[in-house]
């Protein structure tokens, strides 16, 4: 390995970025302070949202979900895309980091998807009158919480490691393909489901009384998805590394991590 | 900006969609905590791995 990084200098940040034992001790001096936001951020969005927040005129209070269902949907998605570019700088690379982040983008995805499910199938009854309706974008989320289990699965039903995770990112960049589909959904079908609340290219179509609230739930949904990827990938980095000096160091307690 | 009920009981019922929306809220936290708790535990128990596996290779290099 010596024989690479000494090769170019320029690399060097490269190799770093892929090693285990950086990464565990850079989330180290992180997870701290985005703990403490997301926590900070969360909790005053949520009292916010769900106790200052103007009613909205036609749908009351049960229009109060969207604080928890647009970020856990926000993420569901954008943890697609991390998952699927770690997958790929695995398959290009052969980074290991890069596979162990994948692989623990999966079950923080599918937990959010089934929240982003969940709290719209909730919203749906007293709103649509019903907690289910095979809407284009209902399916098209359900297909994503299904490409995540499936990158899950996949991680196990190989023997060797190697097989387990190049098959997971073939799975996760193929799935990609239903990304724009989500987005998309409530613009070519048009049927249940509202258009989109915010767009990145028009001013939002909220009060601002109640869009700063959502604002700061989406920060500190942000902030709550990188903490849970860090700690997710941080085991797994214990688990494979298992064998490596630094890591016997920490198991005895001591800080030479 | 005001608080916009006049009581807990109201806050809790939100006129009848209560259920609904603390039902998402406890729903939401509860995954959430086991997003954080989940990889704590399994960090723990990987080191604890660690060192029970050095305890017992100094064992089997002392006996031996």
């Amino acid at each position: 390995m010596n024989w690479l990084t000494n090769w170019s200098p320029s690399w060097q940040w490269f190799h770093r970025l892929g090693s285990p034992r950086w990464f565990y001790q850079t989330t180290d001096r992180w997870l701290p302070w985005l703990s403490l936001m997301s926590l900070a951020l969360l909790s005053t969005g949520l009292v916010w949202g769900l106790g200052f927040a103007p009613q909205d005129a036609k749908q009351g209070n049960s229009f109060r979900i969207i604080y928890l269902h647009v970020p856990v949907s926000f993420l569901a998605l954008a943890g697609y895309y991390i998952m699927a570019i770690a997958g790929a700088i695995g398959l290009i690379w052969k980074m290991k980091l890069s596979y162990m982040l994948m692989k623990s983008a999966a079950p923080v995805g599918a937990a959010l998807t089934f929240l982003a499910l969940f709290t719209g199938a909730i919203w749906g009854k007293p709103t649509w009158g019903t907690y289910w309706v095979w809407d284009a974008r209902v399916t098209s989320m359900l297909i994503l919480l299904f490409l995540y289990l499936g990158v899950l699965a996949l991680q196990y039903a190989f023997h060797s490691n190697e097989a387990g995770n190049k098959a997971s990112a073939i799975l996760a960049l193929v799935g990609t393909a239903n990304i724009p589909i989500i987005y998309k959904s409530v613009d070519w079908w048009y049927t249940l489901h509202q258009p989109a609340t915010i767009k990145l290219t028009s001013a939002p179509s909220m009060h601002p009384d109640m869009f700063a609230p959502l604002l700061v739930m989406i920060l500190g949904f942000y902030c709550f998805y990188t903490v849970t990827l860090f700690l997710f990938t941080r085991a797994e980095i214990l688990r494979r590394e298992r064998k490596s000096s630094w890591v016997k160091e920490l198991a005895l307690g001591g800080s030479a991590v | 900006m005001n608080f916009q009920f006049q009581s807990l009981e109201q806050l809790l019922a939100m006129d009848g969609h209560g259920p609904f929306v603390w039902t998402a809220v406890i729903v939401s936290v509860a995954v959430m905590l086991w997003l954080v708790i989940k990889p704590l535990a399994e960090s723990r128990t990987a080191l604890k791995e660690v060192t029970r596996d050095i305890a017992r290779a100094a064992n089997s290099q002392g006996g031996g």
